[in-house]
């Protein structure tokens, strides 16, 4: 139970944090405007967008948003305040701390990722030599992701995945995108790897494998995001390659991974398995039946490599449980029974 | 008798004094572009081998030396760290005009350094690079008609401090 007194505190300090981590890193001007806008409006604050020669933008839960030069939301473009591309480059270069050099190869994958786990999306003229994206250069829009913990948002789901005190089964999270599925996995990571003391489940060793950076959010090799403590996190490392280094370096019980499906990753989710080590992973869908199409997965599927499924979707809210399945028997696990 | 010998002497003393300040002073500005030189190495060497970011740099460059020259580096670290929306090159170009008055350095050179902020991690790794390398070249060759000044000025303000001193003890007395 959340009392009033500590959501109002969380309100305060999720502002704070949105101050320090990431209005810090925008040219003065834009700042001054954002700093404008009632802390309340920006709770459900989900990207801020920046276009050159387009509108300051805001999206939330309740959609886009337009912010005026009092910093007041509409609903309608008014073209009031825009953004220019100087500024649009005066904020990277601020976001990558005046050091663009450092951050070349995160700019090669399209993003970096902020202190405190925040995404900014990069899209201007892309430099290409020999097939290889080189760098990003004229950059004409950032899309600011703000990253939330969602403590506890796995609470629903963690008897599915639970076998016993020091086991638990192979997943596979399935949901279509915008649905939860990288914050579900977050939070599953911290909860199986601190323990679970109401379910009496001790805690055991987690590899993540974090190819794009958003399960861990690691800020020069550090996690931003609260993993758990018995956690390794493998940063910036593509998914196959990075499951079997896992393996050797780090002697994991549990490996998770975000997004599988390319070719590949159905050999590396095999060794990990036949290795005797979980894995809890998450993949694109609506429904087991939509998963079945794509080549990699049903691979999987029928290799049985996954002992449940759990399928999200968003009809209440992010991070709404769908069902359950049974990897062996391919048959619903009832949901009321824990 | 003996309080004329005592002023002149003072008088001499002084004179030689200023002398020998001004060629010193002299020696000062070779000295500081030669430092220069070596933090814009060292700091080629953090971003390329270690890849820290400006401020980390600036902030180790400024613990290695003692002349003003650091001032540069150490300011523009601060100013960058207080995070008020000014970048790299901003911040560079208001520490080295705040403290350019501090170091012995010339107009020309202040051209040579503010050019060399323009650019500041603004760029891939490469372009860094060549920024760095260009400005090491230009005051290189600073340095060198620095070095040329100084020999040429040195004796000469020592020669102008004894001998004036002398001059004016001559025409008091």
């Amino acid at each position: 139970m959340v009392t009033e007194d500590e959501e109002v505190k969380n309100e305060i300090s999720f502002y704070n944090m949105l101050k320090e981590e990431i209005f810090n890193f925008l040219p003065l001007e834009l700042k001054n405007i954002l700093l404008k806008i009632d802390p309340k409006e920006l709770e459900t604050i989900e990207e801020i967008r920046l276009r050159a020669g387009k509108p300051l933008m805001l999206e939330s839960c309740s959609g886009s948003w337009f912010v005026n030069q009092r910093g007041r939301l509409e609903k309608n473009c008014t073209n009031e305040k825009v953004v220019f591309q100087h500024e649009i480059i005066k904020a990277f270069e601020l976001m990558s701390q005046n050091s663009i050099y450092a951050f070349l190869e995160d700019i090669r994958n399209g993003f970096i990722t902020l202190k405190g786990g925040h995404r900014v999306g990069i899209a201007g003229r892309v430099v290409v030599e020999g097939g290889i994206v080189k760098n990003i250069k004229d950059m004409s829009a950032l899309n600011i992701r703000v990253s939330k913990e969602v403590r506890g948002c796995s609470k629903k789901i963690m008897k599915y995945i639970v076998k016993n005190k020091n086991d638990i089964y192979s997943t596979l999270i399935v949901s279509p995108p915008q649905c939860g599925k990288t914050t579900m996995l977050r939070d599953i990571a911290r909860n199986i790897s601190n323990g679970i003391k109401s379910m009496s489940f001790n805690g055991i060793k987690v590899g993540i494998v974090d190819e794009r950076s958003e399960i861990a959010s690691c800020h020069k090799g550090i996690a931003q995001n609260d993993v758990g403590i018995r956690t390794d996190v493998l940063d910036g490392c593509p998914k196959a390659i990075g499951m079997t280094m896992m393996l050797r370096s780090m002697s994991p019980k549990v490996i998770i991974t975000d997004e599988i499906g390319n070719s590949g990753d159905m050999e590396a989710v095999m060794q990990v398995i036949n290795a005797g080590t979980r894995i809890i992973a998450s993949a694109h869908g609506y429904n087991i039946s939509e998963l079945k199409t794509r080549k990699e997965v049903l691979g999987l599927i029928e290799q049985k490599a996954f002992e449940r499924y759990i399928v999200l979707d968003n009809s209440q809210g992010p991070g709404t449980l769908k069902e359950v399945i049974d990897g062996i028997t391919m048959k619903g696990v009832q949901q009321d029974a824990s | 008798m003996l309080l004329k010998l005592i002023g002149s002497l003072l008088i001499m003393a002084a004179s030689s004094f200023l002398g020998v300040y001004f060629s010193k002073e002299c020696a000062r500005r070779p000295r500081e572009l030669r430092e220069l030189q070596r933090l814009l190495q060292m700091f080629e060497n953090e971003i390329s081998f270690l890849s820290s970011t400006v401020t980390e740099a600036f902030i180790k460059l400024s613990g290695y030396y003692e002349s003003n020259i650091r001032l540069f580096f150490s300011q523009a670290a601060e100013i960058l760290m207080h995070k008020n929306g000014i970048n790299a090159s901003e911040a560079w170009e208001m520490a080295v005009k705040e403290n350019i008055k501090k170091t012995a350095l010339k107009k020309e050179d202040e051209a040579i350094v503010l050019s060399f902020g323009k650019m500041l991690g603004a760029s891939d790794l490469e372009g860094q690079i060549s920024n760095i390398r260009l400005t090491l070249t230009q005051l290189k060759m600073q340095e060198e008609k620095a070095e040329e000044e100084k020999e040429k000025n040195k004796t000469m303000y020592m020669n102008l401090g004894v001998l004036g001193g002398l001059a004016i003890v001559i025409i008091l007395i």
